[in-house]
């Protein structure tokens, strides 16, 4: 089983996720299958309820899978320890979050530095290349300020310059613009596809937006915890919308 | 990560809500502070009986008259009512003492100029001297001829020499006591209460016969009001009480059946006092420190919970970026580790200041000492890791999406 491809990096089998509360089990993936080869750039997508964030939090090894298999890089990641986990996310992973989740006590350069430390650099070794990362993503001279001080898009281009400081080969984007303004979400999609472009990072972004989901090449649509289309983003997106119109056109409006 | 790194983030943490830190700290402050207290007058009083000891020697015993007995017990059995010079002169002969002197006292007016002051006399024999270990700063002290002829001549100590002849040589002035005037022939050397309760500096010798015809007048000429007393070495210190109590019952005739008339305390009895008083002290002291170090903990247990349910969400973006379970439970027993230790630094200011106003209030050379120091930073550590251990484990075992989820 372990068997996975050198150019595979996510390769999820038959994933099911189910919440246990009391006596209750609430079932929310079933069955999820999904490759993701290095390089590429995925758009999920799906309404709320869809399990589009449990596949997200599962593929970031934020949480485990109830059932099948989940290999990142290689790494059988259901076997793992905690600690273990904790060093795939400081190292395979870069998250970029819908609320930023910057730490608000630590400037701009500690925050994007707090990977290189836990990954064990030294202080001074981590805020340097801190700065190199805050000064790509446009933002050099703001290390010494604190999060509040900034303005959205700021702030996600801080936690972008955070998620790339470890050199990750993978970003995780769940939700990056859904608290921007259109013009700032279109700097920070224009930035990600940049990195997938130019540095080769490989970029799963989760959106209930089809604009954004439009800078992908390729689509995965989730819905009542199931694949409902995985293939290329601009067919997807164009079934999508026939979709919404049949809906719109049948509704008793 | 790195200890500094961990460090840099407890400090923040703790200066991001420096009221509750500081109100958080406050029973630590108060154990720390007991604590150092305590040892640091533990401390002081050993060293004080240590130096007592080695000055007045263990092995003194005083005699007192009186005892259990009752004045009418006294009169049925004949006995002489009192301690006399002659109980004096038979301890002196024994074998186990190495000297006994008997010793009359009183509280006189003194006079010299236009100064007078009420003070305590005493009536001694040259032996006195040998016995308590007293030396002579200037001139000299009388001898067993001045006390056969009842001279009127005076040894006495710095502080009287100074309120009486203050910037003048003493000797030879005279300092009158109880309007009779006597020749200063000595000062003696050193100063400070003894564990006897003299303070050499105070002390005005004369001598016993002098005091006898000049002060102390009474019915029973021969009687005396203390007898000191010189074992011959610490270990025989029991046998030679024995051999005084042996002596003194026969010469009062008191019965098989009946108590002393005499009372017997030696420097060993007062140093056991002493010893027991500042044990006490210490003990209470320390119980204060550690059930304020307790109270405290459990504050620090308290505050630290809050802390990580308040930080949930911070706690899972640090697991997000790559926290291990023992970064964070590093973190949160780093920062009441460092709560604690920073309540100590104000607690051993604290006690060093109560160390400076004893000092200052008391003739106590009250010290805090580096090992004190210590032992309150190690107290601070123990607390710290104790009481911020659970919740820092509580913390570390959160689950990140968990966290993500905590508003």
């Amino acid at each position: 089983m372990a068997a996975v491809l050198g150019n595979t990096l996510i390769d999820i089998r038959a994933v099911t996720k189910s919440y246990v509360s009391g006596s209750v089990e609430t079932p929310v993936l079933f069955g999820v299958d999904l490759r993701v080869e290095r390089g590429d750039f995925i758009a999920v997508m799906g309404q709320s309820g869809s399990g589009k964030s449990t596949l997200m939090n599962i593929l970031g090894c934020l949480d485990q899978a109830s059932g099948g298999d989940y290999f990142l890089d290689g790494a059988d990641t259901r076997s793992l320890s905690r600690p273990q986990l904790a060093a795939i996310r400081n190292r395979t992973i870069g998250f970029v979050f819908q609320s930023f989740n910057l730490i608000k006590r630590m400037s701009v350069a500690e925050n994007v530095a707090l990977p290189l430390i836990y990954a064990g650099v030294a202080r001074g070794r981590a805020l340097a290349k801190a700065k190199q990362e805050l000064e790509r993503v446009g933002l050099g001279e703001l290390g010494k300020r604190t999060p509040n001080q900034l303005s959205g898009g700021q702030q996600q281009r801080v936690a972008i310059a955070r998620a790339l400081v470890g050199d990750p080969p993978l970003i995780l984007a769940d939700e990056p613009t859904g608290n921007l303004d259109t013009q700032t979400s279109d700097d920070i999609m224009r930035g990600l596809q940049t990195l997938n472009r130019e540095r080769g990072i490989t970029i799963v972004l989760v959106t209930h937006e089809p604009d954004i989901a439009a800078w992908s090449r390729r689509l995965v649509r989730l819905k009542d915890g199931r694949v409902l289309y995985d293939g290329p983003a601009g067919e997807g997106l164009r079934q999508l919308a026939a979709s919404h119109e049949q809906a719109a056109a049948g509704s008793p409006a | 990560m790195k200890v500094l790194q961990v460090i840099v983030e407890a400090l923040r943490s703790m200066a991001a809500n420096r009221l509750r830190t500081a109100l958080t700290m406050l029973g630590i402050v108060i154990g720390i502070a007991s604590v150092v207290l305590m040892l640091a007058l533990g401390d002081t009083m050993q060293r004080f009986i240590k130096k007592e000891m080695q000055m007045l020697g263990t092995n003194m015993v005083y005699v007192f008259p009186g005892g259990d007995r009752t004045q009418a017990q006294r009169m049925r059995s004949g006995a002489a009512p009192s301690l006399t010079v002659a109980d004096a002169i038979a301890l002196n002969r024994l074998p186990s003492l190495s000297g006994a002197a008997p010793a009359l006292q009183g509280n006189f007016k003194l006079a010299a100029g236009n100064e007078t002051a009420a003070n305590l006399v005493h009536g001694i024999t040259p032996a006195m001297f040998k016995i308590r270990n007293w030396k002579i700063d200037q001139g000299s002290m009388f001898t067993d001829d001045d006390v056969r002829a009842a001279s009127r001549m005076v040894v006495i100590g710095q502080k009287v020499a100074d309120q009486f002849f203050y910037r003048q040589d003493p000797l030879g002035r005279y300092l009158r006591i109880e309007n009779v005037a006597f020749q200063v022939i000595g000062v003696l050397q050193g100063e400070g209460r003894q564990l006897d309760g003299d303070d050499l500096s105070e002390m005005v010798l004369v001598p016993i016969t002098a005091a006898r015809a000049y002060m102390v007048r009474g019915p029973f000429p021969d009687n005396v009001h203390y007898i000191a007393a010189q074992g011959k070495s610490d270990g025989m210190l029991d046998d030679a009480i024995e051999d005084m109590k042996e002596t003194l019952r026969d010469r009062h005739r008191i019965k098989f059946e009946e108590p002393d008339d005499f009372k017997m305390q030696n420097m060993a009895t007062f140093a056991a006092t002493a010893g027991k008083i500042s044990a006490g002290i210490a003990a209470l002291l320390g119980l204060i420190g550690g059930i304020s170090l307790v109270v405290g903990g459990i504050g620090i247990m308290n505050i630290m919970l809050v802390s990580v349910t308040e930080r949930t969400r911070e706690i899972g973006i640090r697991m997000a970026i790559g926290a291990r379970p023992r970064d964070i439970l590093l973190q949160f027993l780093v920062e009441a580790v460092m709560i604690c230790l920073a309540g100590a630094a104000v607690g051993i200011a604290i006690a060093a200041a109560g160390a400076a106003a004893i000092t200052a209030a008391a003739e106590f050379d009250v010290k805090v000492g580096l090992s004190a120091v210590l032992v309150a930073c190690g107290f601070a550590t123990a607390v710290g890791v104790f009481f911020g251990f659970y919740p820092a484990r509580r913390a570390s075992r959160l689950l990140p999406v968990d966290c993500l989820r905590h508003e």
